[in-house]
């Protein structure tokens, strides 16, 4: 594996991102009550439960696809609760997707290249216009696209269209186009699900590097609790949409309420 | 479009392992050098034809080519909007009324037409041209907080409005549009030279408005595919591909939906109002009825025929759609079950909807990437 490749330098310092007694209804179903937690800049946070605890909606309500019903969140000082998603991602806020989101005819390459989009700038006229400006910028991006392509081992892959990969492959071409983003913050819904074992050491030692390198930081949401524990700084547990556990993954894993969750109560 | 890249080497494989041991370097078979001069040796062969119709083609044919050049210009718009974003548009027609008339309003003088006081700015006619293509942007910028509100079929049922709105307008503002018996499209002229039905000799080819229209026709639509090929091949194609596919990463991945929505829609406007403009030139008389609802169908149908989201696939479905008509109103004594317009029976163009409905059928069923697309390798779906 090549190493992490030179971020350009993010545009503000680090910044932790504090979600805020975050409340979720829909029509009378609480799918988030009053959950509370913090990412500390260039940490990995682990968010952890059982189907239907609430994780997914977590991230929803981060970037910005579902808006809370109260609570708040905040970058830094920003406060994102009311902000469109790609406001958010202009932030720097990037996420990857449970089930795929890729286009399944588009090239890997094309793919990364809509995680510059915030970073670039031409419109419809520079781009029509194949203005010098617009050229110049595909160019220096392309370039960008494909150093993080080999970053996380898809340079063989960049001119193929990304519904011909297998899985694994997608699900890395997905968090490659999020960190085509150059993000402060990574949020990965169940990054390593379905995939090979192979791929599952590739992603977690990505997803190390990226932490330690470009001091990103990075939100997980994952099932596979070795990988939780061994990449973690800090877990939060959600069950029913409450806030149950939280601390580092030693903690969490001895935590009877933890326990109870996952393997019920004794009758 | 992918194909054009400078290092698309090696041919996608397909299968289980195609990811976890990509094909050596030598298997991949560099077909595509090759290929790329075949191609433009092609379009070399086929611009130099394009240029040279109008020393050899009747009027017919001419009119039949300007015909589909306009309609291709149009087609390429809505393929924008609805190929490459997923907006579903039933306006398009509208967008053509106001290029059309735009464009004769701006241009044409006042004066008294069938019993119908007629205003008309008397601008220079090139100037009328790009003010009418603006005005129809303007039209679709008017429109586009909802159609950046509204995604894919809903848009299309909002968009159904505009038609309605439009043949009331176009039957009833007398003063602007004529009413129901239209009114005469000025002729453009460009640095002096007149786009008219009076002659010039070209190389022993007396050059009517026709053959004279044919290379502004072919300017415009070169010019438009061009620049819709730009546009889809840049970050604004990759939001709006981004927006059609997977809305809700789009945003998330920064792409303002809303805007992007609203933007593209305004871009077809004008594409529409363009060939709007072209078509009120060729037809050299802009009627109502015409920009009616069918126009719009009509429209769906070339790009579902030729090819959604592709510049290429809209080119080749303007053809099929527009030159089909044509082609049987030509023959129709020789085509068994259609005969002329006006003596019962099948006329051309019913003819001609039977087949392209039928066409449209097929290729939904068959050819789900339209004709352009017939086969490419490595793509599933």
């Amino acid at each position: 594996m090549t190493t992490a490749p030179a971020a350009t330098a993010p545009a503000t310092a680090p910044a932790a991102l504090a979600v805020r007694d975050v409340t979720v209804r829909f029509a009378g179903l609480t799918a988030l009550d009053a959950v509370s937690f913090t990412v500390e800049p260039g940490s990995v946070h682990a968010v952890i439960g059982p189907n239907g605890a609430g994780k997914s909606t977590t991230f929803n309500v981060l970037s910005g696809v579902y808006r809370a019903t109260s609570g708040t969140v905040h970058l830094g000082s920003t406060d994102l609760t009311r902000l469109a998603p790609h406001r958010i991602a202009g932030l720097g806020i990037a996420r990857t997707f449970q089930n795929l989101a890729l286009p399944p005819h588009a090239t890997v390459a094309d793919s990364l290249l809509l995680g510059r989009h915030r970073l670039t700038r031409s419109g419809f006229l520079a781009s029509g216009l194949r203005l010098p400006s617009a050229a110049r910028e595909a160019r220096l991006h392309r370039d960008r696209v494909r150093e993080i392509a080999e970053f996380i081992g898809l340079e063989k892959e960049l001119e193929l269209p990304a519904g011909i990969l297998p899985y694994g492959k997608q699900k890395l071409v997905e968090l490659g186009r999020a960190l085509c983003m150059e993000p402060q913050v990574l949020l990965l819904d169940e990054p390593i699900a379905g995939m090979t074992a192979d791929e599952r050491r590739r992603v977690a030692a990505v997803v190390a590097d990226v932490r330690d390198s470009l001091g990103i930081s990075i939100v997980l949401v994952e099932h596979d609790m070795g990988v939780v524990m061994r990449l973690a700084d800090a877990v939060t547990v959600l069950d029913f949409g409450r806030r149950i556990a939280g601390g580092t993954p030693a903690e969490v894993q001895n935590d009877p309420a933890v326990v109870q969750a996952y393997l019920g109560t004794q009758e | 479009m992918s194909e054009a890249m400078p290092d698309t080497a090696q041919e996608p494989s397909v299968g289980p392992d195609a990811g976890a041991k990509p094909a050596p370097a030598g298997s991949g078979r560099t077909l595509t050098g090759p290929l790329r001069s075949i191609r433009t040796y092609l379009w070399l062969a086929g611009s130099v034809l394009l240029l040279l119709f109008p020393f050899y083609l009747d009027r017919f044919w001419l009119q039949a080519g300007l015909f589909a050049m306009a309609a291709a210009i149009g087609a390429i718009g809505i393929n924008l909007l609805t190929g490459s974003t997923g907006q579903l548009s039933m306006g398009h027609a509208f967008f053509l009324a106001v290029g059309a008339y735009g464009y004769c309003i701006l241009a044409g003088e006042s004066s008294t037409e069938n019993g119908h006081e007629l205003s008309g700015l008397g601008l220079p006619t090139w100037l009328a041209a790009i003010l009418a293509v603006l005005l129809a942007g303007a039209a679709g910028g008017l429109f586009s907080p909802i159609a950046g509100r509204l995604r894919g079929a809903y848009l299309g049922i909002a968009t159904l409005a505009l038609i309605f709105i439009g043949q009331h307008v176009l039957f009833n503002a007398g003063s602007l549009t004529g009413g129901f018996n239209g009114r005469a499209v000025p002729p453009l002229s460009l640095f002096g030279f007149t786009f008219d039905d009076t002659e010039v000799v070209v190389a022993a080819v007396p050059f009517q408005a026709s053959e004279k229209l044919w290379y502004v026709a072919l300017a415009a639509l070169a010019f438009s595919a061009l620049f819709a090929r730009g546009v889809l091949r840049g970050r604004p194609g990759r939001a709006l591909n981004a927006i059609r596919d997977h809305r809700i990463a789009a945003g998330v991945m920064g792409v303002p939906v809303a805007r992007y929505r609203a933007g593209v829609f305004v871009l077809s406007s004008m594409y529409a109002g363009l060939a709007g403009v072209l078509l009120a030139l060729v037809f050299q008389r802009t009627v109502p009825e015409y920009f009616g609802m069918v126009l719009s169908l009509e429209y769906l149908a070339m790009i579902v025929i030729g090819g959604l989201g592709s510049v290429a696939g809209a080119v080749v479905g303007a053809a099929f759609v527009t030159l089909l008509p044509q082609v049987l109103t030509h023959y129709s004594d020789s085509l068994p079950l259609v005969s002329a317009p006006g003596t019962g029976g099948l006329t051309p163009g019913e003819a001609s909807r039977y087949l392209y409905g039928a066409a449209v059928v097929a290729v939904v069923l068959f050819l789900p990437g339209g004709l352009t697309r017939l086969k490419k390798p490595g793509e599933k779906k």
